[in-house]
């Protein structure tokens, strides 16, 4: 176990490396300048070609890449090329915390509903309580953020005018609750709908009827035999899940005014801002290696078959 | 010595009434409002509006655009205009300070200038709006250390020489380029613009980039003091209505999508809509004349002809933009009300098919591409999609529609490989130069239709050095008559900040068709 971890952290390097690498190629090779963003309209060769060489973009790409990979080890991601003379480092650093702090609230909210209603779906498998359930968590899953979002803000902000509609104050902070809820209710719906059906295959295992046979209490069944199965594929999903927590979710921060790296990242791929763009690639590749590293430890506890060795 | 007591008193006396006057007019109180987090606050390095309006508001220069969009002294108290109208001479004001309450000196201002014009410094605006200081492309191109036609006469006179006595450098001064900065301030830290030591009637009080921005009142200001105590900006976006309704925010703007409901008489909120004046802003289709069928003038006279402006204005677009027929919008200096431009008028435009080089059947012409820039899957517009329908309709011409993003529009723009596009320009400063020579003039490396007229150039060039301002704008507006005959720019709209909802308690927030530096005149009613 302790060397399959060590030697999948081992490669990880290597595979940063390529991500970098290609995101670097697509970035100068595609189409659009940063400094031609920065002038606008505003056409001026000799002014684009003067800025270019101040920034180092006149260099050949494999040494403008050098440069990139040298300043990345000491931990230098460089400037902005959009907001200029700030680091990256200080552009992105509080807003992925942000973002991921209103991820973690959504993913949380997710599972503290989704399992037990999707759980009790499964218990009374076939009768009207589940198809209500079916029905209801098909409706909620399709329900896209500009649906929801509105609607909260009408009902919490403007009819009961308990809640302000903007701004971030952190996990205990009550700015948290509307956010939260826009992105954790197609989470609740799609968990509710997984759980449900994994414990359905579940429960018409012959181990289930063996556990019930020997006289088990239904508690001991379902504590034991039936979550415990139930939850592999749910896992998988929340897992690889917890890479998306550092990317944003640009449209939910828009409607509600919160500092998240979401709105960042999208304006930085527009405007070209390359530090920006590298910066972020790395963190998000880097979170997808960790998320994917802890799903399959994680199997190694829920399920006693799998092993590594 | 009588004579010099004398002179203290009266002295003191103009004091007191200057300073006086504003002091009784302080109201305090804050304003809150949404905004872009602007790219900089660096004045040298701002390029755009979401920066320049912050800006404005903590720097200064030696001149200003005034509440009625007039240029005004702001560092400077007066200036001199050679014979030869280059050399401009700059008495700067004695009770002018930074915030910190420096002095501002004439050495401020050349190292200021010279600052702006290092390449170092990496502006992008410092060659449109000081290039025409002499020596500042030399110190661009790093082939000198200063710039020579900057010269400091004593600590509070400046003297500016310009290559050509062109009308309107004084208004490219107003813009952020020029502004005055504090040199200690500067070379002190590479982010010193997180505690910016500026001239302007606000200084900064907080900045939490990408949460919010607080301007504070600066009590000093040489020019009239701010009313207000602070002004926030919202930097991390939110609902604009919703926060409008629930009295987070004093002002928004309102879209196609609440104007029906808001403008309802029935709903209170129709007795705060404001409608904010066009602002110096035209939309326009571009067409490159170089490029078949675009390259037949009356084809594109035909275009123009063929698309009924003024009812997309106001059954497509609910009126909140005006049809545009000239270049130059409404109020903006020079412009026209007499102006002949190529309204709807469908015989002329079938006549003028059947006279075009590519006869009357648009199926056998190359192919139009329109190329519209657009972001996060948007649509092209309703006025686009009116104005491709009259074209088919009542001309029976197909044109194609291309949607590139930004980036990639602006480079096919710069490199002439788009056939016909739609943009929009926002005036810089008020002049008409900045219109007509930028895109019309044939050596303009702004000009995106490879328009070409021996005539349209020798008139723009005769108006960058008409001394009498009469004369010179009739240059341009018979430039920009000719430019419209031929019609290498199709103009559509003049927008503006259209429907505004303002809060009943904010008085004297301008709706300025262009970046001003406003929020002093701005207070809250109690």
């Amino acid at each position: 176990m302790g060397a399959y971890i060590l030697r999948r952290l081992l490669w990880t390097p290597l595979l940063l490396l390529v991500v970098s690498f290609i995101t670097f190629l697509l970035g100068h090779y595609g189409p659009g300048d940063p400094v031609q963003m920065l002038m606008g309209q505003y056409r001026d060769p000799e002014v684009v070609a003067r800025i270019h060489k101040q920034l180092g973009l006149d260099k050949p790409l494999l040494v403008q890449y050098g440069i990139y990979l040298k300043n990345t080890l000491r931990g230098d991601f460089g400037e902005s090329f959009k907001y200029r003379g700030r680091s990256v480092a200080e552009l992105i650093g509080k807003r992925v915390w942000v973002s991921s702090q209103l991820g973690l609230a959504a993913l949380i909210l997710s599972l503290l509903l989704g399992i037990p209603v999707g759980l009790f779906a499964a218990l009374k498998q076939g009768r009207w309580p589940d198809t209500a359930i079916i029905s209801g968590t098909l409706v909620f899953y399709s329900l896209p953020v500009f649906i929801t979002a509105p609607f909260l803000l009408m009902f919490f902000v403007l009819w009961l005018g308990i809640l302000p509609s903007y701004g971030w104050g952190g996990l205990f902070d009550t700015r948290i609750i509307m956010p939260a809820l826009v992105m954790g209710i197609p989470g609740i719906a799609f968990i509710a709908r997984m759980t449900r059906n994994s414990t359905v295959e579940v429960l018409a295992q012959d181990y289930i009827r063996t556990a019930r046979a020997k006289g088990l209490t239904e508690l001991v069944v379902y504590w034991r035999h039936v979550l415990r199965n139930a939850m592999i594929p749910v896992f998988t999903v929340v897992g690889l899940g917890l890479a998306t927590l550092v990317t944003g979710a640009i449209i939910t921060e828009t409607y509600f005014g919160i500092p998240g790296v979401g709105r960042l990242a999208v304006e930085a791929f527009f405007s070209r801002d390359y530090p920006i763009i590298m910066a972020l690639t790395l963190i998000i590749a880097s979170a997808y290696v960790v998320a994917n590293l802890i799903v399959d430890i994680g199997y190694r506890f829920l399920d006693p078959r799998i092993r590594y060795d | 010595m009588r004579m010099k007591i004398l002179l203290a008193i009266l002295l003191t006396a103009v004091l007191l009434l200057s300073s006086c006057a504003p002091l009784a007019q302080y109201k305090g109180g804050e304003l809150v409002r949404l905004w872009d987090d602007p790219p900089t606050l660096d004045p040298h390095l701002t390029s755009d509006v979401s920066a320049g309006v912050l800006v404005v508001e903590i720097f200064g220069g030696l001149v200003t655009l005034d509440r009625d969009l007039k240029v005004i002294p702001d560092l400077a108290t007066k200036w001199k205009v050679s014979p030869d109208r280059k050399t401009y001479t700059f008495t700067l004001r004695r009770d002018a300070k930074f915030h910190n309450g420096k002095p501002v000196t004439a050495r401020d201002v050349k190292w200021s200038l010279e600052r702006a014009a290092d390449p170092k410094t990496r502006s992008t605006t410092v060659d449109t709006y000081l290039g025409d200081i002499i020596g500042v492309r030399e110190k661009l191109r790093g082939q000198s250390q200063e710039i020579t036609g900057v010269k400091v006469i004593d600590d509070y006179t400046i003297e500016i020489t310009i290559d050509a006595p062109k009308a309107y450098f004084l208004s490219k001064l107003t813009y952020p380029t020029g502004f005055v900065l504090d040199r200690e301030n500067v070379e002190a830290r590479r982010d010193w613009f997180k505690n910016p030591n500026g001239t302007g009637p606000f200084k900064l009080k907080e900045y939490v980039p990408g949460e919010r921005l607080v301007l504070e009142r600066n009590p000093n200001y040489h020019l009239e003091p701010p009313k207000l105590d602070t002004v926030k900006f919202l930097l991390a976006g939110g609902t604009p209505m919703v926060m409008y309704e629930n009295n987070e925010i004093h002002l928004t703007g309102v879209g196609l999508a609440d104007l029906d409901r808001v403008r309802d008489p029935q709903n209170p909120l129709s007795k705060e809509l404001h409608v904010a004046a066009p602002s110096f802003e035209t939309s326009y289709l571009g067409m490159d004349v170089t490029r078949p069928p675009l390259d037949d003038i009356k084809i594109r006279q035909a275009l123009a002809y063929a698309i009924n402006k003024d009812e997309i204005a106001s059954k497509v677009l609910a009126n909140r933009v005006k049809a545009a027929y000239g270049v130059l919008p409404p109020g903006f200096p020079a412009y026209n009300p007499d102006l002949k431009g190529l309204g709807y008028d469908l015989e002329k435009a079938k006549n003028l098919l059947t006279e075009s080089k590519y006869g009357p059947d648009p199926k056998k012409w190359p192919r139009i591409t329109l190329t519209v820039p657009g972001e996060l899957g948007t649509a092209i517009g309703l006025d686009l999609e009116a104005i491709l329908a009259m074209w088919r309709d009542n001309l029976g011409i197909t044109v194609e529609v291309q949607q590139v993003e930004w980036a990639t529009f602006l480079e096919e723009l710069d490199s002439h490989r788009l056939q016909m596009f739609a943009l929009a320009w926002m005036a810089d400063y008020p002049d008409p130069q900045n219109f007509l020579d930028l895109h019309f003039h044939s050596q303009s490396v702004n000009n995106q239709t490879r328009y070409s007229n021996a005539e349209v150039d020798r008139l723009l060039e005769a108006a960058r050095v008409e001394e009498d301002e009469k004369a010179r704008f009739s240059l341009y507006q018979q430039a920009e008559q000719i430019i419209v005959n031929e019609a290498p720019w199709l103009p559509l709209w003049y927008p503006g900040e259209g429907y505004i909802l303002i809060k009943p308690q904010v008085k004297d927030y301008l709706l300025l068709p262009i970046v001003v530096p406003k929020y002093r005149f701005v207070y809250l009613a109690k």
